[in-house]
């Protein structure tokens, strides 16, 4: 068992101050790709539709409302 | 045993339980004949609900051989109430002696520590060691019903004697009471009384195990507060928190209440002296978000200073607490990570109090610490400053869990304020588990995201509209068209660009390498749109006639692209002056212009 005196205080690796900043930044982003991909899906007809698009923007939406998300729950006080 | 590690498996903990009781059965001492207790001085304090004795025993060794450890018995009145034991040497109060639980043969009805010296101690010398111990419950409230008006009486029966297994040469008692009220206490000579403390002794050689009643009957109106059951919750977070959560259930365990209860009185005279209105806690003096909540919700009877050492809460309970009246709430809050992990590579400690001030002089009968562990944490290994039992290891399930979070349970009985000491949780976490959760709400999304793309991919018709489906056919086409128009219209410019580039640089080879560039481009564009207007054709549409108006109009246009492209090589060149020139180039532009108009409003119109 390693010695608490030669370990070092461990801190979060994102400063627990820029959670708000994230999650807005993040969740901004996301719901604006959010908003292309469902007007892109409701507006197009089935013949105009672009499956690589759809899936290109569906990715890059989830991968920030996912992140923004998660700095939502943080910056509420739900540690995950 | 100050250490105590052990493994996580419950079969290991079993064997090992069993090894310790074994153990136990040889661990035996006998009494050293040779050791005498030249002096004691015994303080017992009994100003609060707890029996706090300080003892100072001058051990003395009138043998030969030098000896390491002696024996410390307990009080046969105090032997179950024992909450801590801790003692220090006069000269050295700083470093702690080592106390085990022991026991005599022959003896097996007592209760036996043997507290080991820091250095032997040699035949003819002696040595001043203090002992600390708190004993709860001792003090009994006579009468055992009291009104909401009166004052609350306890006694307190124990021995007189300093009881020890070494015959004792001289000894002295002092009791301290909470105050100078006091019905009655045993008059066993010398003694004599001033205020708040009972001085008995100086008593001359007393055998071992000598024993007199000690009765002191007095009016003690401090809180007897019990917890009667306490579940600390620590959940560590990576995320840079570790949150405290206290589950408290509290009980008067003092002389309980006799005939009603009248708030009015209560409110107006300010009786109810045995009653608890409110009391302390302190919390680490990094604590945030704190809440104090019970079944109902909050607990709005509650203030909050925020002092330099700590951030102390004043609990004020739904209802005063009379004896025997029972409450039970929850205290929660928030600490930074920092001042309590450790870490250096994958290896994390977790360095925290066992459990932490709830208010003065608590006792605490029972009380179980569960540490919530990231999700993915290994090789759990833990060290406590005392005798702990550890339960079976439980999994926790919250937000964003796949797998659950590891649970450290652990348990203890009879604390008390002494008990407020650090233990430490070691485990293995490996840093990029900590993706795991945003990639789960990631994951989910694009589920979603899925679900939907697929969603409007069905078609739930029970019949097909011919008609609409061709409608929509063309409408995709006329959009297809449009965008390759609009390309073909951004090489126009691209055109006079080249062109323009050309006439300042004067340079062939440039030109030539630019315009085969955009010709590939326009001719692929313009393959594109005869295409499409063939399928317009195929679907019927009208808008076929258009676009190929459209490329006829494209044709022109490009012609007098041509047109400009020569006359610049003639400019060039020198073949043409700058006035034929600037005349050639109005009219190519004016026509291309008037082209371009109307390809854009056959282009709208489509």
């Amino acid at each position: 068992m390693l010695d608490v005196e030669q370990m070092s205080r461990y801190v979060s690796p994102i400063n627990p101050a820029v959670f708000p900043h994230l999650t807005v930044v993040l969740l901004g982003i996301g719901i604006f790709f959010m908003a292309w991909f469902f007007v892109y899906e409701v507006t197009s007809t089935k013949f105009a539709r672009d499956l690589k698009k759809e899936l290109v923007v569906s990715l890059v939406a989830s991968i920030f409302m996912g992140f923004g998300v998660l700095f939502l729950l943080l910056w509420v006080g739900i540690f995950v | 045993m100050a250490k105590v590690i052990m493994k996580t498996r419950v079969l290991t903990l079993l064997l090992l339980h069993l090894l310790i009781s074994v153990f136990g059965k040889l661990n035996q001492d006998s009494i050293d004949k040779n050791l005498v207790n030249s002096k004691v001085e015994r303080k017992i304090d009994i100003a609060t609900h707890l029996v706090k004795t300080v003892t100072s025993i001058t051990l003395e060794n009138k043998g030969t051989s030098a000896i390491r450890s002696f024996l410390f018995a307990l009080d046969p009145s105090l032997k179950d109430n024992l909450s801590f034991l801790s003692a220090v040497t006069k000269d050295n109060k700083d470093e702690k002696l080592e106390i085990a639980e022991t026991s005599v043969a022959g003896l097996s009805d007592k209760r036996f520590f043997r507290i080991s010296l820091l250095s032997a101690l040699d035949g003819g010398k002696s040595i001043v060691v203090e002992v600390e111990a708190i004993y709860s419950h001792v003090l009994k409230p006579f009468p055992l019903e009291i009104t909401q008006a009166e004052k609350q009486l306890v006694v307190l029966d124990t021995n007189l004697f300093f009881y020890s297994p070494y015959p004792t040469t001289s000894q002295t008692t002092v009791v301290t009471t909470t105050n100078s009220n006091i019905e009655s206490y045993t008059k066993t000579k010398p003694v004599s009384q001033s205020d708040a403390t009972i001085s008995y002794g100086p008593f001359e050689d007393k055998a071992p195990f000598s024993e007199s009643q000690l009765r002191v009957h007095e009016e003690n109106n401090s809180p007897f507060l019990t917890v009667t059951s306490l579940e600390r919750v620590v959940e560590v977070s990576h995320w840079g928190n570790i949150a405290v959560e206290e589950h408290i259930d509290m009980r008067h365990t003092g002389a309980t209440l006799k005939g009603p209860f009248s708030r009015f009185d209560y409110q107006r005279q300010q009786d109810g002296y045995a009653s608890i209105k409110n009391f302390k806690t302190s919390l680490p003096a990094s604590a945030r978000d704190v809440y104090y909540r019970d079944e109902i919700g909050n607990i709005s009877t509650s203030n909050m200073k925020e002092l330099d050492e700590s951030v102390d809460v004043e609990l004020r309970p739904r209802f005063p607490l009379f004896g025997g009246w029972k409450t039970r709430y929850y205290l929660g809050y928030n600490v930074p990570s920092y001042e309590y992990l450790y870490y250096k590579g994958d290896h994390y400690a977790l360095k925290m109090r066992f459990v932490d001030h709830i208010y003065d002089d608590m006792v605490i009968d029972e009380m179980q610490l569960k540490i919530i562990l990231p999700e993915g944490s290994k090789n759990i290994e833990l060290k406590t400053p005392f005798d702990v039992q550890r339960k079976g290891d439980e999994i926790h399930y919250t937000y964003l869990d796949t797998l659950g979070r590891p649970v450290v349970v652990l348990s203890k009985l009879n604390l008390v304020e002494q008990h407020i000491q650090d233990f430490e949780l070691h485990y293995t976490f490996q840093k990029f588990l900590l993706l795991q959760e945003p990639l789960l709400v990631v994951g989910a999304f694009y589920l979603l995201f899925l679900v939907v793309i697929i969603y409007v991919r069905l078609d739930f018709a029970i019949t097909k509209d011919e008609a609409k489906e061709s409608r929509m056919r063309v409408s995709t086409l006329i959009d297809e068209v449009q965008s390759a128009h609009d390309r073909r219209s951004a090489l126009y410019q691209s055109y006079d660009d080249a062109i323009n580039k050309y006439k300042t640089s004067k340079d062939a080879a440039a030109l030539t390498s630019s315009r085969k560039k955009i010709d590939a481009d326009y001719k692929q564009l313009t393959q594109q749109i005869q295409n499409l207007q063939a399928q317009l054709k195929a679907e019927g549409s009208e808008a076929a006639e258009k676009v190929a108006e459209l490329q006829r109009y494209d044709i022109q246009y490009k012609e007098q692209i041509g047109l400009a492209i020569a006359a610049a090589e003639k400019l060039v060149l020198g073949k043409l002056t700058r006035q034929q020139y600037l005349d050639t180039e109005a009219a190519t532009t004016s026509k291309c212009e008037d082209t371009y108009k109307k390809m854009e409003s056959l282009r709208s119109a489509l």
